[in-house]
């Protein structure tokens, strides 16, 4: 059957239209997804810690209670008369930090700990899932069946959390885990059990969101911002912070409310979902490379017909 | 007298043990003696790595720079393949050798380097991957690519001295041949596809650091600068390695074809400068480039490096001068790896006050595992026929041959 030129321009214009289409459609599905999916909202029922500098005294109690569950004691540097670590570091998931501004105004006290970030940068970044976001509570735990010892969480956490033991010939990722033996017996993390001023509580993260809020609500002006740090930060987290001192001051980075890997990642994924662009981009080389490869053979067979050497390939 | 170069001819004339030689081999048994220390004790007291530096050495130079200077089979193969260079098929040999012992000393480092390397064995299992992380794509991509294609396109320099040295081999290396050859675009397509995945994935990996790298270098094309650095890489260390054999061993070159890759490597440097200084201007922070720090002197030295390849590599080609392309191909080369290596280490600032200088015993090793590379190439050219020569030095080999023969079978019969 002959096509007029009318009908082949139809036809072509029909596929290009319909293609055109069809990758709309699929773009418009892939970034839905990315948004349903990819970048995930806290679950319903993740569980969170709600610090408050205004009533913290300082008295260490949480970092001795996570020193005694966690069993990190035995490495800890000595100062003094007492184990202490000045950073955190592989031997303490949990610290107490003071910051004293220069000018002599108040001073005020953070508690640093993994954040358990509702999007974490560490999990994106770990290769074999070694580091998870716990679905249901929302925990990010370490898998040491798994972990390579590659380090790309201490490069992509946004707090500077995981530690690495650089000594020994067995490493380990070290990361608050959220206590999460003691609260499968149903008990709450070490830190939180022990604080005697509640300046550190432990709930469900709905709960804690409002009851930070109520508090701002009650002494407006007292709290930085009239912010609670880490209901979008990065993404939001699942340790909430309130804070009478500047956020900055007490090492809480300045982040903008779309997570790492939402910020940095997605390109990456795009090209890589589904695996369509590399299987295009193979499909298509094969075909130029088999062309020339054809002629090529012909060029070597010549060769070998002047020069009666072996060809070389 | 204008040589042509038509084949690949082994450097037989020089002897196997030289000097060079046993340095490097002492400096790479020095750096194995050096990992069994790092074994036992750990990367603390071994490295210079810290919880803020949490990468050293092993990995952002060894691996994230210096593969790029072993991409040559891959941009060379893509130009000689691809876009129809012809000319380029003769030095393909040399770039498959000098990619394969970049990768292979780098990715035996990343096993030196990482914390528990025998939990690795989770890269055959597909569903413990998590597709989203650039470090994944690294991970699968890279190890496959050296030890599937670009091994299999390091074969024909084996099957060769196979089948000259061993006689009785000759029926199995035919048949070998007849199945490489049906094949071939096969893995040639798979060779080109998985370096342009995790080269630019390399770039990827730094994404994740965020604001701790200097926002000079940290875009959302830093995947795509980095491939194409890696592109103008390759070409380099080919030009380059070619260029210093051949003055070294004094084998005729082939200006031509230099000039091809000279020509290249000019215009691949342009228009990366181009890319780079667009994607700099259009995200507007060229004001950190005039700004009086660190990180203003690295970019400046990454683009006066380079632009002086670009011009050096010009006015080799017209001159038609080795020894000024070889400079300009080292020239090329410092400048592109200064640019891969800066992100990872000299211009990323994890938190003030962090500090990282690798140890000597953190030097040694990467400098051993470079110089174990370089042995095993200047072994290799010697016995295999990889490096390119004119017609009448593949003769003048084997009339040296069939002398060396008749004076044997001489002595044996006296």
């Amino acid at each position: 059957m002959a096509l007029s030129r009318r009908e082949v321009l139809q036809r072509i214009t029909v596929g290009t239209a319909s293609a055109v289409a069809t990758g709309a459609a699929t773009g418009t599905a892939l970034s839905g997804v990315g948004q349903a999916q990819e970048y995930p909202v806290a679950p319903p029922a993740a569980v969170a810690m709600l610090y408050d500098n205004t009533r913290c005294v300082g008295c260490q109690s949480c970092v001795a209670a996570c020193v005694e569950e966690n069993k990190t004691l035995e490495n800890a540097p000595i100062l003094g008369l007492h184990h202490t670590n000045l950073e955190l570091n592989a031997t303490t998931k949990n610290i107490i930090k003071l910051y004293k501004p220069a000018d002599g105004k108040s001073y005020a006290y953070v508690k640093q700990q993994c954040m358990h970030c509702i999007d974490p940068a560490c999990v994106a970044g770990c290769m074999f899932k070694g580091l998870r976001k716990d679905p249901k509570s929302g925990i990010v735990t370490w898998n040491s069946k798994v972990c390579v010892g590659c380090r790309y969480c201490e490069i992509a956490c946004p707090y500077h959390v995981p530690k690495f033991q650089w000594q020994g010939w067995n490493p380990k990722i070290v990361k608050c885990e959220f206590c999460k033996e003691r609260q499968a017996r149903g008990l709450q993390p070490a830190c939180t059990s022990v604080c005697p001023t509640k300046a550190v509580v432990f709930g469900q993260r709905t709960e804690l969101l409002a009851e930070a809020k109520r508090r701002i609500k009650e002494s407006p002006g007292k709290y930085y911002q009239d912010r609670v740090f880490g209901e979008t930060e990065g993404g939001g987290t699942q340790v909430l912070y309130l804070s009478k001192v500047p956020f900055e001051k007490i090492g809480l980075p300045d982040l903008p409310p779309e997570s790492v890997p939402e910020k940095y990642l997605k390109w990456q994924k795009r090209v890589y979902s589904y695996l369509a662009v590399p299987a295009v981009l193979y499909a298509s080389m094969v075909g130029v490379i088999r062309g020339n490869w054809k002629k090529h053979q012909q060029h070597m067979n010549e060769e070998e017909k002047i020069t009666g050497l072996r060809p070389q390939l | 007298m204008i040589d042509q170069w038509e084949r690949n001819v082994p450097v037989y004339d020089v002897p196997i043990w030289t000097r060079p030689f046993i340095v490097m081999c002492s400096l790479g048994g020095l750096a194995l003696l050096f990992v069994t220390y790092r074994e036992l004790a750990g990367l603390g007291p071994a490295s210079g790595m810290n919880d803020a530096y949490a990468w050293g050495i092993w990995k952002t130079f060894n691996t994230m720079t210096l593969t790029g200077l072993g991409s040559g089979a891959f941009a060379i193969g893509i130009a000689a393949w691809l876009f129809k260079r012809k000319d380029l098929h003769i030095v393909m040999r040399t770039a498959c050798l000098t990619s394969f012992l970049a990768y292979l000393s780098g990715l035996a480092l990343l096993g030196v380097d990482v914390g528990r390397p025998w939990n690795f064995y989770w890269v055959f299992t597909p569903w413990r991957w998590n597709l989203h992380s650039p470090l994944l794509e690294v991970a699968v991509c890279m190890p496959t690519y050296a030890m599937i294609p670009l091994l299999l396109e390091n074969f024909p320099p084996f099957t060769d001295w196979l089948y000259s040295h061993k006689p009785q081999y000759r029926p199995f290396v035919k048949k070998a041949e007849e199945v490489m050859i049906r094949f071939y675009p096969f893995i040639v397509g798979l060779a080109y596809l998985l370096p342009a995945m995790h080269q630019s994935s390399l770039g990827a990996l730094m994404l994740l650091g965020g604001s701790r790298v200097y926002p000079l270098w940290q875009t959302p094309w830093l995947p795509v600068l980095y491939v194409w650095a890696a592109a103008f890489l390759g070409f380099s260390c080919v030009a380059g390695t070619l260029l210093f054999c051949s003055m070294m061993w004094k084998r005729p070159m082939d200006v031509d074809v230099l000039v091809e890759l000279n020509r290249l490597t000019a215009g691949l440097i342009a228009t990366w400068l181009m890319f780079r200084f667009a994607d700099i201007l259009f995200r507007g922070v060229i004001g950190l480039a005039f700004g009086f720090t660190i990180y203003a002197g690295l970019f400046w030295m990454e683009v006066i490096f380079l632009s002086m390849a670009v011009w050096m590599l010009r006015d080799s080609s017209r001159r038609r001068d080795p020894r000024l392309m070889f400079h300009a191909h080292v020239m090329a080369a410092v400048g592109g790896m200064l640019y891969r290596f800066d992100p990872t280490t000299l211009a990323f600032q994890p938190k003030p006050g962090a500090f990282y200088f690798p140890t000597p015993i953190e030097l040694f090793i990467s400098v051993g595992f470079v110089a174990l590379a370089i042995a095993a190439f200047m072994f290799l050219v010697k016995v295999l026929p990889i490096l390119p020569a004119p017609m009448r030095l593949w003769y003048r080999m084997e009339a040296e041959e069939k002398k060396a023969q008749g004076l044997e079978r001489f002595v044996a019969a006296d």
